[in-house]
This record gives structure tokens, sequence and C-alpha cells, in this order.
């Protein structure tokens, strides 16, 4: 059952628009990502569902029912529509204590006091904050900032809870767990959970389904595993992992393969994507861990030249320059200078 | 590139000694300014005659005769009443009238807020007289409503009267600090409170005014140390039924004993400074919390206002009501007057109009010299006052050392002296040392005490500017080997010349609007419209009070306008 339903939903800031006809569905129980770079939209479409930005056109649904409809202007301030919304800055209340933060949302809703407590005190012993009730704010870790940030918009059961970047105030290695630990939390507690993100780890790791959004429009959805496997566009492909780009002619198109030839000679195959045609110009692109050192010349192999070497800890990734082409690759070991073979292996090869 | 021997050579430093004399010179100054008036109160009040008399002896005879006086001791009790009743009115309106111009989609709001302003600009003397002409027992609005309703319900000579007026003119003095602190505080916390499900209303009661709570404390405190300043509310309100306060009380003893009881002026001042210094230090440690608090704030991201829906009309209510009562009754009731030859019960006002109010005006010279010497002082006179600020500024600017925080402390200490002590301690400097005496009776003696009145708010003002200059741009003057003389002329004072502009267009209402500091050194030669009005009303001259007034009113309108125009910062 849908949760969250959005239709068509056009906003602009002055002459500026950012939202252009975006539509989407939260199934309940489900975890939906909103990825994109920078001014795609993501934070707007997350405020215009909280009712914190006012769209020009469109429908917003939550449950089956209307909280904003831009054809007869209708729409239910934020304060009405029973949804938790966890802040990119977490925005807790510094005048109040853990507890009160955490109880404000109760309080509003007229619970008595007695159940207040006991609500408050489940919720922060859920998300291991039990101790912590009598602190301010500003005497909390990050992590448990977040933590509690998190409680109080969960607190009061809404239908869906929205989160602003929720990861993004935390240092890089507490990221990594605090990912793995909401994700968990979110499952448990059967959440529907509607998560704006730009990493598109953190969208791959947590998300049932991922919507990325580009310039205002929906550029391509669907699973993770879709996402990075089998994306449909150029953006796509680009914005959901690590890859080689190589710019090139298409050859020939023949049973959803594309042959892709290059300055220098290279030939390559490569599935291919819509709008790939033969005789145009074409980008094939594929992931840098699908590259792969073979020891010889063969199918779908060139012979670069190996630039720098650089070592990760659990890798080395490695330089090639194929003509004007720069090519990444990771391998185990240490490569010697050199020209080396490596293949690009034409299931993991896009080509646009 | 290899460095050639020119090169290597460092910029030659200015000499170091002439540096130093002049930033002590500037302190100097400034402390002579400052202490010099303030100790000779001192003294006086430790004397048992004027200093000038020869059988003069030291002793606290002036604090036993005025401790002794049951007049001074209820002057206190109303200045306790109205000071405390005018906090409680003035601290919870500016906070709401804030947060409705600062967060709320009210609309044409932004329209409201010079208005709302207005009256910290126009001269209380000009206000309060505005009020009695306006809403008076034959004011322009009473007569009015008696003429549709019956008897008026108010009356203006009163101390709870007293209390509304003095609280609502005050509401400003809240509002600025309020909607500062309001700009600066994130709107992410507000919309979570919306998103948890509270009301606009509960937004502001439940986050945004507890957040700003430590501005308003200060605001608090400000508008409380404010009412023991207060003079030509209670001259004009409290006056006729007998009402003193400590600052009326003060001025009656002038002519009490009919001699000059200079030695109980003193006394008296010294009990005001003694209330009022403490309240400054308050002041001044609330407003260093206040910034603290700033800084823990939720992020200030996109705002997106808050949408009132039905709380619309309350919001504009109160806002209408505030400025009808505040700014529109008393401005338009001294506008008439200054237009009538004579106002009360069944005079038809067709037939009242005149111009002969200001006819006469421009015809007496010492009205036409009371407007040309406050036009003066505040064009003139202010440019020289902001270059003196700005002189004081450069001495502590970017120093931590102790005489950066002596003078730190320094301008504060004016800021403790009411303007009507601050003239009186002026009028006995200039009577005390010979030398100064032929400069009493010009325009420079009034020039003098205002600048010194008005030196922490100028402080303020230049440095708000000089702080906006990021360090690395005078610590790249240094590295290229310039002296911190050279990099304040150079580099930091163009750099705040628009700063400085708009401060001195702030000093120019402030002085257009200043009253009380000039009463005692009024003379032939210093008259200022403010301290004309006093000494007017004191005579019963109700029209000439009226287009005087009307003039103050359209000299600071001017200001206003041209502040308004080039987007000027009423707000410090």
């Amino acid at each position: 059952m849908a949760e969250l339903t959005v239709e068509n939903l056009h906003l602009t800031y002055g002459t500026n628009p950012i939202l252009k006809g975006v539509s989407m569905v939260l199934n309940r129980g489900e975890v939906v990502s909103l990825l994109g770079p920078s001014g795609s939209g993501k934070t707007t479409l997350l405020r215009a569902v909280g009712g914190l930005e006012t769209p020009h056109k469109g429908t917003i649904r939550i449950g089956d029912k209307v909280v904003f409809d831009g054809d007869n202007g209708f729409e239910v301030p934020a304060e009405a529509r029973n949804l938790g919304l966890v802040f990119q800055s977490y925005a807790l209340w510094p005048h109040k204590t853990v507890f009160e933060n955490v109880a404000f949302g109760l309080k509003l809703r007229k619970v008595s006091s007695g159940d207040i407590a006991s609500r408050v005190k489940k919720a922060l012993d859920e998300l291991s904050l039990g101790h912590l009730a009598d602190r301010y704010p500003h005497q909390l870790s990050g992590g448990q900032q977040q933590r509690v940030a998190i409680a109080r918009a969960l607190v009061y059961n809404p239908p869906v809870i929205l989160m602003d970047e929720p990861l993004s105030n935390l240092d890089a290695k507490l990221r990594e767990e605090a990912r793995a630990w909401l994700r968990v939390l979110i499952v448990e507690m059967q959440l529907s959970a509607l998560v704006v993100t730009h990493d598109q780890a953190e969208a791959l790791a947590m998300s049932d389904r991922i919507l990325l959004l580009n310039n205002g429009v929906i550029e391509q959805e669907g699973t993770p595993q879709e996402m990075y496997g089998n994306p449909r566009t150029l953006f796509t492909a680009d914005f959901m992992g690590s890859n080689n780009r190589l710019k090139g002619r298409v050859a020939q198109v023949l049973d959803g393969r594309a042959l892709l030839e290059g300055p220098g000679g290279w030939k390559l195959w490569g599935r291919a994507r819509p709008g790939a045609t033969a005789g145009a110009e074409g980008t094939g692109m594929i992931r840098l861990e699908r590259v792969r050192i073979a020891e010889g010349p063969g199918e779908n192999r060139v012979e670069p030249e190996l630039t720098t070497s650089m070592f990760l800890g659990d890798k080395w990734e490695h330089v090639f320059h194929l003509g004007d082409t720069t090519l990444r690759a990771h391998s185990a070991t240490h490569l010697a200078k050199g020209k080396h073979w490596i293949e690009l292996p034409r299931e993991d090869l896009w080509v646009f | 590139m290899s460095a050639t021997a020119a090169d290597a050579l460092p910029a030659r430093p200015s000499p170091l000694s002439a540096l130093v004399s002049w930033r002590a010179l500037t302190i100097l100054v400034t402390a002579a300014a400052v202490l010099g008036p303030l100790s000779l109160i001192l003294y006086q009040s430790f004397l048992t005659a004027p200093f000038f008399d020869p059988t003069k002896q030291v002793g606290i005879g002036a604090y036993e005769f005025v401790f002794a006086d049951s007049d001074f001791w209820k002057a206190l009790g109303n200045s306790l009443v109205i000071s405390t009743g005018m906090t409680l009115i003035a601290v919870p309106l500016g906070a709401m009238l804030a947060f409705v111009m600062e967060r709320t989609d009210l609309p044409g709001k932004r329209w409201f807020e010079p208005l709302i302003l207005v009256p910290s600009f126009v001269s209380p003397m000009v206000l309060s007289f505005g009020f009695v002409v306006a809403a008076g027992p034959v004011g322009f609005y009473t007569v009015w409503w008696q003429g549709l309703f019956g008897d008026a319900p108010w009356t203006l000579y009163t101390v709870p009267a007293m209390t509304v007026i003095a609280g609502l003119t005050h509401v400003p003095n809240v509002y600025v600090y309020a909607s500062a602190a309001l700009k600066s505080l994130g709107s992410d916390v507000e919309e979570a409170a919306r998103v948890a499900g509270a009301s606009p209303f509960r937004v502001a009661l439940s986050v945004s005014l507890p957040l700003i709570m430590p501005s308003l404390l200060f605001s608090a405190v400000l508008v409380f140390f404010l009412g023991f300043e207060l003079f030509g509310l209670p001259l004009v309100l409290g006056d006729p039924e007998g009402i003193l306060v400590l600052s009326t009380y003060l001025y009656k003893l002038t002519n009490k004993l009919g001699t000059p009881s200079y030695h109980l002026m003193a006394a008296v001042a010294m009990c005001i400074v003694a209330i009022t210094f403490p309240l400054v230090l308050l002041q001044r440690y609330l407003l260093q919390g206040a910034r603290k608090y700033a800084t823990i704030k939720g992020k200030a991201g996109r705002m997106k206002e808050l949408p009132l829906g039905p709380w619309a009309w309350a919001a504009a209510a109160l806002l209408g009501i505030f400025v009808f009562v505040t700014v529109i009754v008393p401005v338009s009731g001294i506008a008439l007057r200054a237009f009538v030859t004579n106002w009360g019960f069944g005079v038809d006002l067709s037939e009242a109009l005149t111009l002969d109010s200001f006819r006469f005006v421009f015809h007496e010279p010492t009205h036409t010299r009371a407007i040309w010497n406050t036009v003066l002082i505040g064009t003139v006179g202010g440019a020289l006052t902001v270059a003196c600020y700005t002189a004081i500024g450069f001495a502590s600017h970017r120093r931590n050392d102790g005489w950066s925080r002596f003078l730190d402390y320094l301008v504060l200490v004016p800021r403790a002296v009411p303007g009507l002590l601050a003239g009186l301690a002026f009028l006995w400097v200039f009577l005390f040392f010979p030398p100064l005496t032929p400069l009493r009776t010009t325009i420079f003696s009034v020039w003098l005490a205002y600048s010194v009145v008005w030196l922490a708010y100028g402080m303020r003002l230049i440095s708000s500017s000089l702080m906006q200059v990021s360090p690395e741009l005078e610590e790249a003057g240094r590295s290229v080997g310039a002296s911190r003389g050279v990099i304040s002329r150079r580099i930091t004072l163009p750099l705040i010349r628009a700063g400085l502009m708009g401060s001195w267009l702030l000093v120019f209402m402030i002085f257009e609007r200043e009253y009380s500091t000039a009463v005692y050194l009024l003379a032939p030669g210093t008259e200022v419209i403010g301290a004309q009005l006093v000494s007017l009303w004191q005579g019963g001259a109700i029209d000439i009070v009226a287009a005087l007034s009307l003039i103050n009113i359209i000299l600071v309108g001017i200001g206003l306008a041209i502040a308004l125009r080039f987007g000027v910062k009423l707000r410090d």
C-alpha cells in the first residue's frame, strides 16, 4: 500500500524551476532514497512533502489523504501532516533536554504526561539513548544528536519518516557504522522512510529503491542492483559508481550489442544502451572494478601504457593511458612500468 | 626569480613614537571628556554648597537633605514602578512584533518596519507632547471620541498612563535586539517544531522566543534602565498632576531653594548613577552572554516564512494597533496642532486652520537659531562626532592590551549618565574651568555633551563596521610592510567608508532627537530645538511647541528617508 504518493510535482523559486514534474510512490515498510547531485532538487522534494516548501503544481498524498493539490490551491500546513522529519543539521532545540526534545511532539498531540514519559523512554531505549534523557543537545556527540533527532521524529509513530542527509554531519568512519545501524533500525521497526542523500554508496546500502534526480526530473528509478548494474542513461551510469569513460564512434549495433571504435584503432564490444546508434558518436562506460588486468591479447582487450600506480590499502589502483583516453583499474598486486594488456568484458561495458 | 638588494629592503616603518603618542592622545582626550564631568558631579555631591560658593565645605549634607525629602522617595518609587511596568509591556510586545516581522508571511509587513522604529527616532519630548495634544483632556482624539461616544475612557496624567506610553514607545528598543537575534537563529529548529505538529503561535512560544531569551533578557534590562532616564515624558505628563520621577525631581530642584542648589542636584545625580551604572554593567554582561549563545544554534539555511493562516488577522491587528497608538496618534496630533490657532470643544477645525505659528517661529531669532543649530549639530557636528568615534575605534581596533580594555569600559561610562545629568555636568565643567568658559555660550558646548552622551551608541556603530573588515585584509597589509597607521588609513578606513556614512546618518538622527542633554546648556547662542521645547513647554507656549515639534519631526524624517533610500541599516 502506498504511504506517500507524489504526482507531477512542479516547484519554482522565483523564475528558477527546481522540480519539473516529479512523480514517485513510497510503499509501506519501504526505504526510498532520493539521490542526486547538489541542485538536483532532492532536498526540495523532501521539504515539499514535509510542507516546508510550496509547489505550484501537482499533488502529494499521504496514505489516501491529499495534503497538497496544486490545481485547487489546497495545502495542508506542515504541522497538520503528521510526518517525522530528521533534519540534516538535526535541528535539536538547544534549550530543551533530550527528553523534552523527544516529548514535544507528543505534548502537542495532547498525550497524557504518564504516557509521554513511557513512550519517550521506550523511544530513547530503542536508540540506546536512555541514559542521556536529561542532557542538553550540546552535551552530546554528533552520533548521539543524530539518534535524538531520529527518536524525536519517530516517537509519535508518523506513517512516513523523512530524512534529509541524515548521515552527512557524521565523520567518515562513524558514517559507515551509522549507515548499517540505520538500515537495521528501519527494517526492524518497519518504517516507511524517504531519505535524501548525495552519496551513492549510502543510497545503495540503505534503500529498497533509489530515485535518481537530475535537474528537477527523475532520471531513473529502481532497486540498488538495477541502478548500479543496469543504468539506462549515461548520467545514471556515471553517478552510480567509479567509472572509466571511453569516447569513440559506434561502428555497429547488433542484437543489443554495440561495437565502439576509438581513436588509435581500438575496437570494443559492449551492451548497447538506448540511444546508441550506428555511425554516431558514442561513449563507452565500465565500472572500475570490472576492468581486468590480462596476460596477453584477446577479445575486448587493449594494451595501454601504465602511467602511475597508487596503493589504497586493500588493493592497488592503476592509471593507464591509451592515446588520449585515461583508464583506471584495480589489482591485488603491484604492476611493473610499461605496457599491459587489460580486458573490458563485453557484458560489463555499456555503450551510450 | 632572484632577489635584488632593493627587493630585500623592508618597507620603512613609520616612527613608532608618533604612533604611540597619537593613540595615547586619543585615549587621554576621551578619558578627560568622559571622566572629567563625572568626577565633578561626584566632587560637587560631597560639598555643602555650590562649588563656586566661598562658604562651601566638604560633607555629606547634600545627601542628608535629599534623603530626608519625602518627594525624593516618592520620585524614586514612581521611577521604579514606571521602569518595571514599561519593561513588562515593551518586552513581550517587542518580542511578538519581531517574530511576526522576521518569521511570518504577514502581507505588507516590510512597509511596517520603519514605522515600528519611528518612536526610537522621534524625540520623547515631541512624542509626549503629541500624546497630550492628541489624547489629553482636550486632545483631538479625545474631543472626537467624546463627540461620538461620550466620555473618553482614558486619562494621561497618571502613573499607569505614563507607564503604558513609556512601554509602547520603548517597544523598538526590544524589537531591534529580538529581531537581530531571530535573524541569526537558524530556521531549521522552527521547521522541526512545525513538522512535529506545532502551530505558528506555538512555534514562537516554545522554540523561537525561548531561544532568543538571552537577547530578550538583555533588552529587558535595557528598557528597565531607560526607565530611569525618562525625562520628557514625566515632565509633560507627570508635571501637571505633580507626579515626579527621579529626573524631574532633579530638574525641579534647580529652583527649589531659590538659589542654585548644585550640591543637592549632584547628590541626586549620584543616586541615579548608582542605580544606572550597575544596570549598564549588567547589560554588558548579558550582551556577551547573548553573543555566546548565538553560536550554538541550528544552522541558518534557506528560509521559508511561516504561513500564519488564520493567525494573520491577530498579527495584523497587533501591528496595526501598536503603530496607530504609538506613532499615528501623537504625530498626527502634533501635525494638526501646529496648523490650528486653538483647539477644544466646539472649535471648527476648518476655521481654526492657520500658519501663524510658523510665521512666528520664523520671525523669532531664538527659534530660527534653534532650528539652524539643530541642523548644524546634526550635519557638521555629526560628521565631526563620527570622526572622533572612528579615531577612538582605531585606538582599540585589533589590539588586546590593557588600554583597549580601559577604552572599552570608558566608553560605557557615559551610558550610565542620563542626558539631563550629562548636560548638567558639562555646564559645571564649563563654569569650573575658566579656560573653557568662553566656549560655554557656543554650540560647541552642546556638541561636546552630545558626543560624550552618545559615545557608547556611536562606538557600537563604528566597531561593528570595523569588525566587518576581515583580519586577513589587514594582515596582508602588514605582510607587505605597512605599519599599523598606514593600514588604518589606506586599507581599513576606505573599506569601512560606507559604514561610516551610515553611522553619520544615524548620529544625525540621534542628534536631531536629543533634548535632555541640552536642557542645562540652553543659553543665547546654544539653542537647539529639543531644549527649546522643554523651556517653551514650561512657559505654556503650545502653538510654538507644536510648530517646532513638527519641524523637528520633519528633520528626523528627512534623515530617515535618506537612510531608507540608501539602505542604511536602522539598527546596529
